[in-house]
């Protein structure tokens, strides 16, 4: 009877400080425990797709290098007779990316480039390979695309898919003066950095400065061009996949990491939290023994 | 002289890739199953107007103009 006089205080502060901090402890222990889980799903899946594109790369970053060759083989030509692009002709700038995130800031640096070309030339066209970019760009300069293309970047890109789309550009019947492929050169497998290959077309290759130095009829510079416009767009777009590929691996390495950051953290706090609990419900009991035990 | 496919109104990358599928196609099984992924195109291509997307058409089924 003494204890329930002397110590009503000391039992309302208990029950009111004990009861509502021992759910809400538990309803934390719950919610903890609930994005332990969320969080080692993801690290599971960042994981497999770190390592389905560490598998992957090394196709591509073959490929890629064949590509090269090709593309230097045929930009010799161009080189030997110096052909430069002519300043302020109508412009073509193709957009090489793809559709897959996921990978890394290469579609927004990409995206960054083309913005600063087209502030040069505001009026040039978009051809934009992939739908990455083709949403980003189609939010700023909407007018300036002509022609847009999915399905890039499933797989390795072929040189038919190339010759089709350099096709496909000439059945526009706009006869472009300068045609600027933009694309992710692969400089390492961290570093990735936009950069531009160009096309020319017959008034600017027969402008070029060594143009004396070739054989060559008038008739046969259209195919010439046809042909480098498809080995560039090839070129970019095998250096583009290796790239996406390679950043695909670098985010996904990352996110696995951080994942596994969380998770021990996670862990620990859900190790102190379910002791801090167990504390909370032996000091009740004990409180209530001791208290029974006055009586 | 203009070549016969260019008379047809081919363009170079068309009768290349024409000639190509054609050395595909006659290659023994083995190469021939190699050689065939190669050639595959799964692309799609929609024409803009404007600011607004046209229709989304497949390239393998583009006509040989």
């Amino acid at each position: 009877m003494l204890f329930r006089v002397a110590r009503p205080a000391l039992q309302r502060v208990a029950t009111t400080s004990i009861r509502p901090a021992q759910s809400n402890n538990y309803a934390t222990l719950r919610e903890i425990e609930g994005r332990l889980k969320s969080i080692k799903n993801i690290e599971k899946i960042t994981n497999t797709m770190k390592i389905v594109a560490s598998t992957k790369l090394a196709r591509a970053q073959r490929a890629m290098s064949e590509s090269r060759t090709y593309g230097q083989t045929s930009n010799t030509v161009f080189d030997k007779a110096e052909t430069k692009p002519l300043e302020g002709g109508k412009t073509l700038i193709i957009v090489s990316s793809s559709d897959k995130g996921l990978c890394g800031g290469i579609h927004s640096q990409i995206t960054k480039a083309v913005r600063r070309k087209l502030l040069e030339t505001p009026d040039a066209d978009l051809v934009i390979l992939g739908e990455k970019c083709k949403a980003q760009l189609s939010r700023s300069s909407a007018k300036n695309i002509v022609m847009s293309f999915a399905n890039v970047g499933k797989d390795l890109p072929t040189f038919a898919e190339a010759q089709t789309i350099a096709d496909q550009i000439f059945q526009l019947e706009k006869d472009y003066d300068n045609i600027e492929v933009v694309y992710n050169n692969f400089k390492s497998a961290i570093s990735y950095e936009p950069g531009s290959a160009y096309a020319f077309s017959e008034e600017t290759i027969k402008n070029s400065a060594n143009f004396t130095a070739f054989e060559i009829e008038d008739e046969q510079l259209v195919n010439l061009r046809e042909y480098a416009l498809a080995n560039t767009i090839f070129w970019a777009l095998s250096e583009g996949h290796a790239c996406e590929i390679s950043a695909r691996r670098n985010a996904m390495d990352n996110a696995s990491k951080n994942a596994g950051d969380m998770i021990n953290r996670f862990q620990i706090l859900f190790n102190r939290t379910r002791q801090a609990v167990i504390t909370g419900e032996l000091v009740e009991i004990i409180t209530g023994a001791a208290a029974s035990e006055d009586s | 002289m203009v070549a016969a496919w260019k008379a047809a109104g081919l363009t170079y990358n068309k009768y290349l890739s024409i000639a190509a599928r054609v050395v595909r196609r006659s290659l023994k099984e083995q190469p021939r199953l190699a050689a065939e992924r190669r050639g595959d195109m799964q692309l799609k291509f929609a024409k803009w107007e404007g600011g607004k997307q046209g229709e989304v058409k497949s390239l393998a089924k583009e006509p040989a103009e």
